[in-house]
């Protein structure tokens, strides 16, 4: 039977749910309800949970366990998730699969409490150094948020890498109603050829080549296979579509009520909704017919952020010089009704693409 | 449907929404409920949004709503954005005077707090309030609405407040003509 | 009765530390105690950033973990939730667990995680080239204090060990060096308490080892002892600064 669960505590029973042994992280809003019900809850199962002095040592903490083969995740947003970005490069230097939820709330330095999708970049394109990527689930609603935890572990021991889920404080906030799967177990830690175990140096590539050797081309050559195996998107009446949208996330509600209102009115709309931010669902732009006259970025961000993307999938997937136009609504998921009015503004030759 | 539940930080009104949200979901809809987030939340205006349908259910903040219950003064604001033959509840206990909306809506004068402490019952001017909007727009069966009234407090540990519950919730929906 | 004594199977490897370095020494008794306990195949060692970079794979033939720098205390307390069965041990320099990692050290003590970690105090920055560190001496010239180090400006050198002996659930703190063969065998005896201290699941336990850097300090081995004699070791008093199991 469904249930109504707010957003933050539905991803801390999905991670339990999902195998999740171990939590560490430092409280800050809008996400501090993940490691509240966690910290009650992993002790009744049997499990592990560290409120970490700092978000530093939290994810070095996710080295540490994850290194050994189990399932940990930590969580956080705003300034306190920035701090994560040096740890996520030794987790991806080292290929320590863990789990990294990013519920956002806005803007650089200390931001506000408002959500956004402000943190795009830092997701997609990695805030630490080096060349790294992650998969980066990217839910539009609570129950698509326990469905895609309740396989992030999977995806990150499949590729040895940490994974990130890409929340927004509404997200973590409001309530749906939703079900929960049942618990599994992850693999045992005995049985994962890579980990770290004690005995010595054997936490190799799978074919006994230690880590160090001929590391770029490794790096380089899971990062083409993600991105050709993992891009998830859904798409809305896009086949016809003169214009078509892309929002990922709560922008994704209500610019789809947008495009509904618009259909209403006989103006040929679409929406591309990207479930995985990266790798960018370039594909969904190949269902966009030949004389489409628009494309459209709809996002929580000050400046643009995801239009960089979609005019990236745009220039290598959709033939002629389609012009791109991005709608920044900051700090505020974007009203349907300033969608509609957008969109109207665009095809109306009132607005200036951006690419 | 799409309601505003507003008023100063301490009237209930997150819980306002947050009941009404479960008695949409025992009469078997989609739901979204919101708090009030961030700058909104400041001065002590508080607000929580709550949207249900048989169908998909766009994002869980506010655009258009149905029914905005203000529970003060300054929640009035919102009636500006509610659609055309809406239902603005006013809480007469805390707002002195009720501007003309020119019949753009529908406006219902309920005494909430009033009706609250008739019942013996003077936290409960927000349960009032859902009485009233039930009476006033048939959004559920009063007796189903009841029952998921029930649910919500003894799912919430406090099943020893349901009756008074109850009457506050009946005092709303009777007092609406 | 002659004793032979043969390399540690976890050091068959060569290694690329400086001659006259006390990291060697540290990595030879960790060596011979691991492999005493019966855990030389069943410790996670987790190394902070600095010389102690030089016992990553080959030079150690156990498991390592590489860290960043500072972090080797949160590292060593996530490796001992993943597998409790095993020992987790945190190897680093006082730049590494007493400065930049200051908050991650005092944080795994405080909490007293069942970790051990073994510190190796040179008075300086060795790897980056002999910066000042927290440890440096008064008056110690190092390539970030050309005159001597200035205490007023820069503060007094930090006693870690002390600090954590004061958390009172912590079990065990002690202090050696390896500056003569008697004291090396005291130190010995110090990283196995530590060590056992862990088996026998008693909570955090910390070896600091005063060390010397020739090459950083520009001395010879036998001035390097002279001047611990004479300056570090009055400083940072050898011996067990705590031992609850007495």
């Amino acid at each position: 039977m469904k249930e109504l669960w707010k957003g933050n505590h539905a991803i801390a029973e999905a991670a339990m749910r999902a195998g999740c042994m171990f939590y560490a992280g430092y409280p800050i809003t809008p996400q501090t309800e993940v490691g509240e019900y966690l910290s009650g809850r992993m002790p009744e199962l049997g499990r592990k949970f560290i409120q970490a002095e700092n978000e530093m040592a939290a994810c070095y903490m996710l080295q540490g366990a994850g290194s050994t083969g189990m399932r940990c995740m930590t969580s956080s947003s705003g300034p306190g998730f920035a701090l994560k970005q040096e740890a996520i490069g030794y987790l991806c230097s080292n290929w320590i699969p863990t789990v990294f939820v990013n519920v956002i709330r806005w803007g650089p330095g200390l931001g506000s409490l408002d959500s956004a999708q402000t943190d795009y970049f830092q997701a997609t394109r990695g805030g630490g150094n080096g060349d790294y990527r992650l998969p980066v689930f990217a839910p539009n609603s609570i129950q698509e948020t326990i469905d895609l935890m309740y396989e992030a572990w999977d995806m990150a021991e499949k590729y040895r890498n940490p994974v990130m889920i890409l929340s927004e404080a509404a997200l973590g906030q409001m309530m749906e109603a939703v079900e929960f799967p049942e618990f599994k177990e992850g693999p045992k830690q005995s049985e994962m050829d890579w980990v770290w175990d004690g005995v010595g140096d054997r936490h190799s590539f799978n074919h006994g080549t230690p880590l160090y050797v001929d590391k770029p081309r490794r790096v380089r050559e899971k990062i083409e296979t993600m991105q050709e195996n993992e891009q998830r998107w859904e798409s809305y009446l896009v086949e016809d579509a003169d214009y078509v949208c892309v929002a990922y996330g709560l922008p994704s509600r209500t610019t789809r009520e947008a495009v509904d209102q618009l259909r209403a009115e006989g103006i040929k709309v679409g929406l591309i909704r990207p479930i995985m931010v990266w790798p960018f669902p370039f594909k969904a732009f190949a269902e966009i017919k030949k004389d489409v006259k628009g494309i459209i970025s709809i996002e929580t961000t000050d400046a643009g952020q995801v239009v960089e993307d979609v005019a990236l999938a745009t220039k290598k997937m959709v033939d002629g010089n389609v012009p791109v136009y991005g709608l920044y609504t900051a700090q505020k998921v974007v009203r349907p009704s300033e969608a509609v009015a957008f969109i109207k503004r665009v095809i109306a030759g009132e607005e200036k693409e951006v690419f | 449907m799409e309601i505003i539940f507003a008023g100063f930080g301490g009237q209930g009104v997150l819980t306002s929404g947050l009941i009404t949200a479960e008695m949409a979901l025992s009469a078997g809809k989609n739901v979204t409920w919101m708090p009030a987030y961030g700058p909104s939340m400041r001065g002590g205006k508080a607000y929580s949004v709550v949207k249900f349908s048989d169908g998909v259910i766009g994002g869980p903040d506010y655009d258009t709503p149905d029914v905005v219950v203000a529970m003060n003064g300054p929640s009035l604001e919102f009636a500006d954005c509610l659609k055309d033959g809406g239902l603005l509840i006013v809480n007469t206990d805390a707002v002195d005077t009720v501007p003309d909306y020119n019949g753009r809506i529908d406006v219902v004068e309920v005494a909430c707090t009033t009706l609250a402490e008739s019942v013996k019952n003077i936290k409960a001017a927000n349960i009032v309030s859902i009485g009233a909007i039930i009476k006033a727009r048939q959004i559920f069966d009063i007796e189903d609405a009841k029952v998921a009234l029930k649910d919500y407090f003894v799912s919430h540990g406090k099943g020893k407040f349901a009756e008074a519950n109850e009457a506050a919730l009946m005092a709303g929906f009777e007092c609406v003509k | 009765m002659a004793v032979t004594k043969s390399v540690p199977r976890l050091l068959e490897n060569p290694h690329t530390l400086c001659p006259g370095c006390g990291h060697g020494i540290v990595f030879r008794l960790l060596a011979e105690v691991l492999e005493e306990e019966g855990y030389d195949q069943k410790t996670i060692l987790t190394l902070g950033v600095g010389c102690c970079c030089n016992m990553n794979p080959p030079a150690w033939k156990g498991d390592v973990i590489q860290t960043a720098h500072g972090r080797a205390g949160a590292t060593a307390t996530g490796v001992k939730v993943g597998r409790p069965d095993l020992l987790s041990i945190a190897y680093q320099g006082d730049g590494d667990a007493y400065v930049i990692g200051l908050a991650e050290t005092l944080n795994a003590a405080y909490r007293n995680e069942p970790i051990t970690v073994i510190t190796v105090l040179n008075n300086n920055f060795a790897m980056t080239g002999g910066q000042m560190s927290w440890t440096t001496m008064p008056g110690q010239v190092t390539v970030t204090s050309p005159n001597g180090r200035d205490c007023d400006i820069t503060g007094l050198p930090i006693k870690v060990p002390e600090i954590v002996a004061s958390f009172e659930n912590v079990n065990y703190v002690a202090r050696g060096t390896t500056i003569s063969a008697a004291e090396i065998n005291k130190l010995k005896k110090y990283i196995q308490t530590a060590v056992r201290n862990q088996i026998e699941g008693k909570g955090y336990s910390m070896v600091e080892v005063v060390s010397p850097c020739p090459t950083n300090w520009r001395k010879g081995v036998a001035d390097c002892a002279a001047w611990m004699n004479e300056e570090v070791i009055p400083y940072y008093p050898l011996g067990e600064l705590k031992n609850n199991n007495k």
